[in-house]
């Protein structure tokens, strides 16, 4: 066995001991043949005899010489070397094709780099926590047609008590909730950044160790144990400038002393939360989190919960968090919960980069394939020699594999720097904090693995081209001859058509994505979100102490805030609403007395001052607007906007009409219950986001006075005349001169959020048209290298043709002619793959139709007129050829 | 790597050459040839030249090592002498050979059957 080993490893190294060997091996070989002569010298043989002799029976030189290496070394391996040198120096003598071809394979396997380590990263690799493939999370959907609520993923303690205790499905539950707290540092009292409050079982769930400290015990959940608190990695390196020592210091939160325990590492991010307290899992309410046992679906938990939930219905009862009479649980995992409709994205974008390595790939066939035609003689003559057909076709493919092995070097250098851009542009919220999107062994491996194929996919096309012809009677042609290589024109021809129709289907697709994004950029939305601030407030506690107090307060403030800010130099109009328009909405179940209805009214309603319909410049079409009166005696009364009116009151006039906002009459908010508004006036139209399709559109809407309730987020808007942001020193100095107790807790600019809203498609166009674009780029050298070819072969036809008497315009005509039908029959191609392809873009597309024409016409003429091109410059060299010379080009 | 079907055939003549340097002390490959040559009274058909593949192969196992030389006729020639190891080789693939020649022996003795028509 060791002697085994020995010799395997000798045989190895003897590789690397080539020369040395060889020649201790001539010597002996020639003091063997001496030695042998002079023995049949002795016994009287002629001095050629004796020689003749010798050698015949040492069996010839070289033959012993061949054996004594196939002994002592790898001959596999050494023959692959020997492919490989050849390759390299058979590349390096066509430096120029080369080039072109690992150029077009780098972009290919760079932009398929990018790709899969945006897709590992995110769905195989995505967050830290132990098992967290297992983890699912779960809501109630209220399956009610009207009603004020169309679900809730928040438990209250009897709920979570019963899912706990009687689920089959999970290992082990957490529970959390959002939790917002104040810091007093002893100079100022602020905010943090939200964190959450969860059981105390929550970390060893996660299975991340702290970065400094401890997690919870479940001691720290138990009603007297001391408070204690655990930090996340940025608040502690935002606010504490990442101080060590603050660990085990008490710190003043919501004016009670908490102790600071443990501090968790930079990819720790449950819930997007800046904080954890500890909660009692016995008594918890909030959302949940399961760990499914192994092997159970999603589906399972989801019929077992459902169940749980059913038999609880009958003896449940609560005010705040009551079960609707028809819902079912709906499960999720995390992943899921998190990523959504990104997930499709992505999808889209990964199949769109492996069209681009297809049309890399079959560049490189093409070109490797004119090389082989040239070689025809070359190849004809080793076979001539006896180099068998195995060991011509490796010989072809370790020249694609070199190539490849360079272009996926190159590419990863590439896709190193493309994934920064890349990652930067992923919309902010995407993709939950904790995933880290780089490259990694895994992804570096699957480069090779693509390499592999690359070289094979590349190789395919020569290897046909070997395999298939006869050789004997290449070597007899002057491998020049047209007809000789009719057959691989049509194969190149083949090539250039897929790759024709495969940059087509993703020209179209960015093309769609394109005007798409362009109507969605471009729409009137019904007012003009330039110049436009908005900032929410986040009220101290003592604005939430009783109902009624909050309300006035509340209102109060409103009223002397938007006094304040009005009196701003700069501010032409001001207003308090809910929300602001036009991404952030909410809406409620409509009831009209007199109009019943079976489907969901949805009503987006806005509780808002009297100045919102002027800072939006929103016309009144009838009746009258809401005004600082109505907003001063708390009426009920009610603005409807044009879309309301003509959907809910055709051909009638609603003015005097009594409407009721279902979602007000939930028990906790602090809001007129079962009441009915008047419709006072109709306002136009303005233009919301659509959750469906992704674009705009205008929703029956409705106007009530911001002083009837005291629940909603006061959210202020300040038209300016220049750029809103100036005021925004102005606007909080105002702010805490009116209450020094309140803070602005976000603010922006009403075009600043539409750019953020912008920011997927955005990634998307860039992404497919980043895309689109190299292919096309392949495409041109693509046909162009054809082109080029096709013309220096026929320069011998040419060359008659133009000694006979043929124009300049005939020559470009024949040449254009061949190269319009090959770019013709990839466009039908590839027009055609793409009304079947385009289908999978429905959702990313509004505004347009996916079979678009313009789109389609567009990229028509785009691809023939570049491919043209491609081709004009090789076609004009056709047009100079010199008879004379060309006769003689033999 | 191509041993399978020499396998026999290598064996003969690996275990050839260590019994040839067992018995002649230190040779050169031509010596090595000419006493199996004659040893074998010129019935075995040898190739010289696979001596010397098998010779490289006994001396990366280690059964043999090799040495530059002067002949008898004042020649340089490489000597190979048999190694501690490659004795023990021998005599284990020596038994090997003859309980194998044996067993060949007995089993063609057997006699043949008349086929029946």
């Amino acid at each position: 066995m060791i002697d085994r080993l020995r010799q395997s490893i000798l045989r190895f190294f003897s590789l690397f001991r080539r020369t040395r060997l060889d020649r201790d091996l001539d010597a002996e070989l020639a003091s063997h043949l001496q030695m042998q002569i002079e023995d049949h010298l002795s016994v009287g043989m002629t001095p050629a005899e004796a020689r003749r002799v010798a050698f015949i029976k040492l069996g010839g030189l070289e033959q012993t010489k061949e054996s004594h290496r196939y002994s002592r070394g790898i001959p596999l391996l050494e023959g692959l070397l020997q492919d490989l040198r050849f390759a390299l120096r058979s590349l390096a003598r066509n430096r120029g094709l080369a080039f072109v071809s690992i150029f077009a394979l780098a972009l290919g396997m760079g932009a398929t780099t990018v790709m899969f380590s945006v897709v590992y990263n995110v769905f195989f690799d995505p967050l830290p926590y132990k098992n967290f493939n297992r983890y699912v999370v779960f809501g109630i959907q209220n399956l009610a047609s009207v009603g004020g609520w169309k679900g809730r993923n928040f438990f209250s303690p009897e709920e979570v008590r019963a899912f706990r205790e009687q689920n089959h499905v999970f290992e082990e539950v957490i529970v959390h909730n959002g939790y917002r707290l104040l810091y007093d540092d002893g100079k100022f009292v602020r905010h943090w950044p939200r964190g959450e409050e969860v059981t105390t079982n929550t970390f060893e769930f996660l299975g991340v160790p702290p970065l400094l400290g401890r997690t919870f015990s479940e001691e720290d959940g138990r009603p007297a144990a001391p408070p204690v608190f655990i930090m996340n990695y940025r608040l502690w390196q935002d606010k504490f400038a990442a101080d060590p020592k603050i660990l085990n210091t008490v710190f003043i939160l919501d004016g009670k002393p908490r102790i600071l325990i443990g501090i968790m590492p930079r990819r720790f991010n449950f819930f997007g939360a800046s904080f954890w307290l500890p909660m009692n899992l016995s008594q918890a309410g909030g959302s949940l989190l399961g760990r499914l046992k192994p092997g159970v679906s999603v589906q399972t938990a989801g019929a077992d919960l459902d169940a749980i939930a059913h038999a609880l219905q009958k003896t449940y009862r609560s005010e705040m968090l009551p079960l609707p009479d028809k819902f079912a649980i709906v499960p999720q995992t995390l992943l899921d919960s998190f990523i959504g409709g990104f997930r499709k994205t992505l999808y889209a974008l990964f199949a769109a980069v492996l069209l681009l390595l297809l049309i890399a790939c079959s560049n490189v066939a093409n070109l490797l394939l004119l090389r082989a035609t040239v070689r025809d003689r070359e190849i004809a003559m080793r076979a001539a020699l006896g180099a068998s057909r195995a060991r011509l076709v490796r010989q072809l493919l370790s020249e694609s594999f070199v190539l490849a092995a360079f272009a996926s070097a190159a590419g990863c250098v590439l896709a190193y720097f493309a994934l920064k851009v890349v990652v930067a542009l992923i919309p902010a919220g995407a993709l939950p904090e904790e995933v880290v999107i780089r490259m990694n062994t895994p992804i570096l491996f699957a480069v090779v693995g693509l390499a592999v194929l690359t070289a094979v996919l590349c190789g395919l096309a020569p290897v046909l081209h070997v395999m298939s012809a006869d050789l004997q009677s290449r070597l007899a042609g002057s491998g020049k001859n047209v007809e000789g290589h009719f057959r691989h024109g049509r194969m190149r021809a083949a090539l250039v058509v897929g790759e024709v129709a495969l940059s087509i289907v993703l020209l179209i697709g960015a093309g769609l994505l394109m005007r798409s994004f362009f109507i969605l950029t471009h729409a009137d939305l019904g007012f003009d979100p330039q110049n436009v601030l908005y900032f929410r407030l986040n009220l101290p506690s003592a604005y939430h102490t009783d109902v009624d107090v909050t309300r006035q307060k509340k209102n109060a403030l409103t009223r002397q805030l938007l006094d304040r800010l009005r009196a701003l130099p700069g501010v032409t109009s001001v207003s308090e609403s809910m929300l602001e328009p036009p991404i952030q909405y909410d809406w409620s179940d409509t009831i009209i007395p007199g109009k019943p209805h079976s489907e969901r009214w949805e009503t987006h309603f806005e509780v808002c001052s009297e100045g919102y319909f002027q800072i939006l410049g929103l016309p009144l079409l009838h009746g009258r607007l809401l005004s600082e009166d109505d907003m001063n005696a708390q009426r009920h009364v009610m603005v409807v906007n044009e879309t309301f009116s003509r959907q809910y009151f055709p051909g009638e006039d609603p003015i005097g009409h009594q409407v009721k906002l279902q979602v007000l009459d939930r028990p906790f908010l602090d809001a007129p219950h079962d009441t009915y508004f008047e419709i006072v006036g109709i306002t136009g139209d303005y233009k919301t986001r659509d959750d469906q399709s992704r674009s705009w559109r205008a929703f029956p809407q409705v106007y009530i006075p911001y002083s009837v309730q005291g629940f909603s987020w006061r959210t202020y808007m300040a038209r300016t005349v220049a750029n809103p942001k100036i005021l925004l020193k102005n606007i909080e100095q105002e702010v805490r001169a009116n209450d020094s107790s309140a803070e602005i807790e976000s603010s922006g600019t009403l075009a600043g959020s539409l750019q953020e809203f912008y920011q997927r498609p955005q990634f998307e166009l860039f992404t497919l048209g980043a895309f689109a674009v190299v292919g096309l780029l392949l495409v041109v050298i693509g046909i162009f290298s054809v082109v080029a070819y096709t013309v220096s072969r026929q320069t011998h036809e040419l060359g008659i043709r133009i000694a006979l008497g043929a124009e300049r315009t005939d020559i470009l005509g024949m040449v254009f002619t061949n190269s319009l039908r090959i770019i013709a029959s990839g466009v039908v191609i590839g027009l055609l793959a793409s009304y079947g392809f385009s289908r999978f873009l429905t959702s990313e597309i509004s505004g347009i139709s996916v079979s678009d024409p313009w789109t389609y016409g567009l990229v028509t003429v785009v691809v023939v007129v570049v491919g043209l091109l491609a081709c004009y410059f090789p076609a004009r060299r056709a047009t100079r050829v010199d008879p004379m010379i060309a006769l003689r080009y033999e | 790597m191509g041993h399978a079907k020499l396998d026999l055939l290598q064996g003969t003549l690996d275990l050839m050459v260590l019994q040839t340097l067992a018995s002649m002390g230190p040779l050169h490959g031509y010596g090595i040839a000419r006493r199996i040559e004659q040893a074998s009274g010129d019935e075995v058909l040898l190739n010289q030249g696979t001596i010397y593949a098998a010779l490289v192969r006994l001396q990366q196992r280690g059964w043999i090592s090799a040495e530059w030389g002067t002949s008898d006729n004042n020649r340089k020639a490489k000597f190979y002498s048999i190694t501690k190891r490659g004795r023990k080789q021998l005599a284990e693939d020596a038994a090997y050979w003859q309980r194998l020649s044996s067993v060949m022996d007995r089993v063609l003795a057997l006699p043949e059957v008349e086929e029946k028509p």
